[in-house]
């Protein structure tokens, strides 16, 4: 009795169903801002969002993927936007003043996440469950946490909090699910046969049985299509449908975990060469007047390449020795 | 490989394409999933319930793309779950997070140009290991590392030290107009009675301008993945279980350390020969 009320209290459920909530407040308060232009669009967003977060788990799944696609739509549409809220002086004069009074009280909410994270990831293990489920449901109740941590320590009541957070969420806008939904591209990607097509091309030209030409492939494919689309996460799903986990993973029994973020990171090298991804490499350089608009790429590029080299015998080694 | 087969990629295609075109991302992805799907000659919806009675839309025994989409999409929520730390966060900001981040930056006493963007990459190391997400560039590095670096470099001799007169033409309006810029940084030309002074010294703040931009990646990029709360861990967790194999989001973080320990030994070498180069610089203005 008490295992079973524990166990579904401290479920992956209840953290969906917890930031299903948020969302709903989130979508709430973002009909109501009259400064938002878009706020109907993008309420609806928000709401649409948190339902598919509470009820993911028991809606079926055409449910859902009509709703991902009424998402999708009203993000393609532009109706999901932000309002203009407070960003006058008083409030930078008024956080400047809060940081001299809190000092570094200010890093004790935020820390609280990461440590409840671990001390779930913990308890989990030392109970005999999964560790990662423990570190999944550590970071909601983690969240949680913060939130009572950060209400107290500033004294603030719910509803700023719940804004603030709006306000973080509507910042960075639709492409929150942009990840959710590359995820969920591989997994099409793999049903439509895709992955095992690429993974037939490239053994046209490399023989199935040399391990350093493969993961030079593994390597370049993720560095190509990350410098292509600025996005190593949006490279990732291809390249591990496609390549790593049929011709590497799966054949040399390799750890997947190992494979698959070096992979990752692989990519990153790409991101660093790359003017697609201008947020990192292009704004800079505006953001400093720089003469030169590459001048961020130039300095990054004997470091990407050394470092993506570095990924390429990285992961044959350790493939080679295991 | 047929025709039919080659058809299938051009989802792959629709997505780079499309990213490349900087059209709506989420747009494109979807659109490239729906699009790879009817290709492949899937149906919309599976063959259950009142959509049997549908004309063209299922296919007995296959599952619906859309069916698909809507698995694979609760089943990754947890790629998003970072939307429960924002209130906190938000709040947190609200109350001087990044002013108390910045004082924290301030206090750093760094001899060169290079080792500040040294500590610099570790304290967003430090940041991606506590699972903070935020782009650095205009919080940390226009306002704060930038000018600490022109100070760096004034103070070690390996710039132009500005002249009694005043030399140092303030004509940033971006440091000028910010109220958190501590002082007034020298980004644009310095006027020097030395013409080629000049240039060498216009030439060490573009270099360093970019080096502050790259620190900020390197710190970003490599350090993110040592969380297991971080987006990169989850989307390689939640593909990897699609593909069917459950990683342990910590053995993720544990193989990233050799990376992180890379990116910074790298890192060191990089800004230490940095530091040499614009020493060169400055002894051939002397």
């Amino acid at each position: 009795m008490m295992a079973s009320i524990f166990g579904s209290v401290f479920s992956l459920d209840a953290v969906y169903v917890l930031t299903g909530v948020a969302l709903l407040i989130f979508a709430l308060m973002t009909f109501a801002d009259r400064t938002n232009p878009r706020r109907v669009g993008s309420g609806c967003f928000w709401l649409t969002l948190g339902i598919i977060f509470a009820l993911g788990s028991v809606a079926p799944h055409w449910l859902t993927g009509l709703l991902v696609l009424f998402l999708v739509a009203l993000d393609g549409l532009g109706q999901v936007g932000r309002g203009s809220g407070e960003t006058d002086l008083t409030a930078q004069a008024a956080r400047a003043e809060h940081a001299r009074r809190l000092g570094n009280r200010i890093f004790i909410p935020v820390l609280a996440i990461p440590i409840v994270t671990f001390t779930f990831a913990l308890a989990f293990r030392w109970l005999g469950m999964d560790a990662n489920r423990g570190a999944l449901v550590g970071l909601g109740f983690g969240g949680l946490v913060a939130m009572f941590a950060c209400l107290i320590l500033t004294r603030s009541d719910a509803r700023t909090l719940m804004n603030e957070g709006r306000r973080l969420n509507e910042a960075m806008g639709a492409v929150n699910i942009l990840p959710q939904l590359l995820a969920s591209l591989g997994v099409i990607f793999t049903a439509a046969g895709v992955g095992a097509l690429i993974a037939q091309g490239i053994q046209q030209i490399i023989p199935a049985n040399n391990l350093f030409l493969l993961v030079l492939a593994n390597c370049l494919g993720m560095a190509l299509f990350t410098i292509v689309m600025g996005n190593s996460f949006a490279a990732f799903p291809v390249i591990a449908t496609g390549v790593l986990v049929p011709l590497i993973i799966k054949p040399f029994g390799v750890n997947p975990a190992m494979a698959a973020i070096i992979t990752l990171t692989a990519g990153s090298s790409g991101t660093l060469m790359t003017p697609m991804a201008a947020n990192f490499n292009i704004v800079p350089a505006a953001l400093l007047n720089m003469r030169d608009q590459y001048g961020v790429i130039k300095f990054q590029f004997p470091y990407a390449l050394t470092l993506w080299s570095f990924h390429v015998l990285l992961l044959w080694l350790l493939i080679k020795i295991s | 490989m047929n025709v039919q087969d080659l058809l299938k990629l051009i989802g792959v295609a629709i997505v780079v394409i499309g990213v490349a075109l900087r059209l709506r991302t989420t747009l494109v992805v979807v659109v490239a999933a729906l699009v790879t799907g009817l290709v492949a000659e899937l149906p919309l919806f599976s063959h259950e319930g009142f959509f049997q009675r549908l004309p063209y839309l299922t296919k007995p025994g296959q599952t619906g793309i859309i069916n698909t989409l809507g698995r694979a999409f609760a089943d990754n929520r947890l790629i998003t779950l970072f939307i429960i730390t924002l209130p906190a966060i938000g709040l947190a900001e609200r109350y001087g997070l990044q002013e108390q981040a910045a004082n924290l930056i301030r206090k750093i006493r760094a001899a060169t140009v290079g080792r500040l963007q040294i500590v610099y990459q570790l304290f967003r190391v430090l940041h991606g290991f506590m699972g903070i997400r935020l782009n650095g560039h205009p919080v940390f590095v226009r306002p704060l590392i930038f000018p600490m670096s022109v100070g760096a470099a004034q103070a070690s001799g390996s710039t132009p030290r500005a002249a009694p007169s005043g030399s140092i033409t303030m004509d940033d309006p971006l440091a000028t107009a910010s109220g958190s810029v501590p002082r007034a940084a020298p980004s644009g030309p310095i006027t020097m009675d030395d013409p080629l002074a000049t240039a060498r010294g216009t030439e060490s703040i573009e270099r360093i301008k970019a080096a502050n931009a790259a620190a900020e990646n390197y710190g970003n990029f490599y350090g993110q993945n040592l969380s297991p709360v971080q987006a990169g861990i989850l989307l390689v967790y939640g593909v990897m279980q699609g593909l069917g194999f459950t990683v342990g989001v910590w053995d993720l973080v544990k193989y990233t350390i050799p990376i992180v320990a890379a990116s910074i030994i790298l890192a060191i070498i990089q800004f230490t020969g940095f530091d040499r180069s614009l020493g060169k610089m400055a002894e051939g203005k002397r």
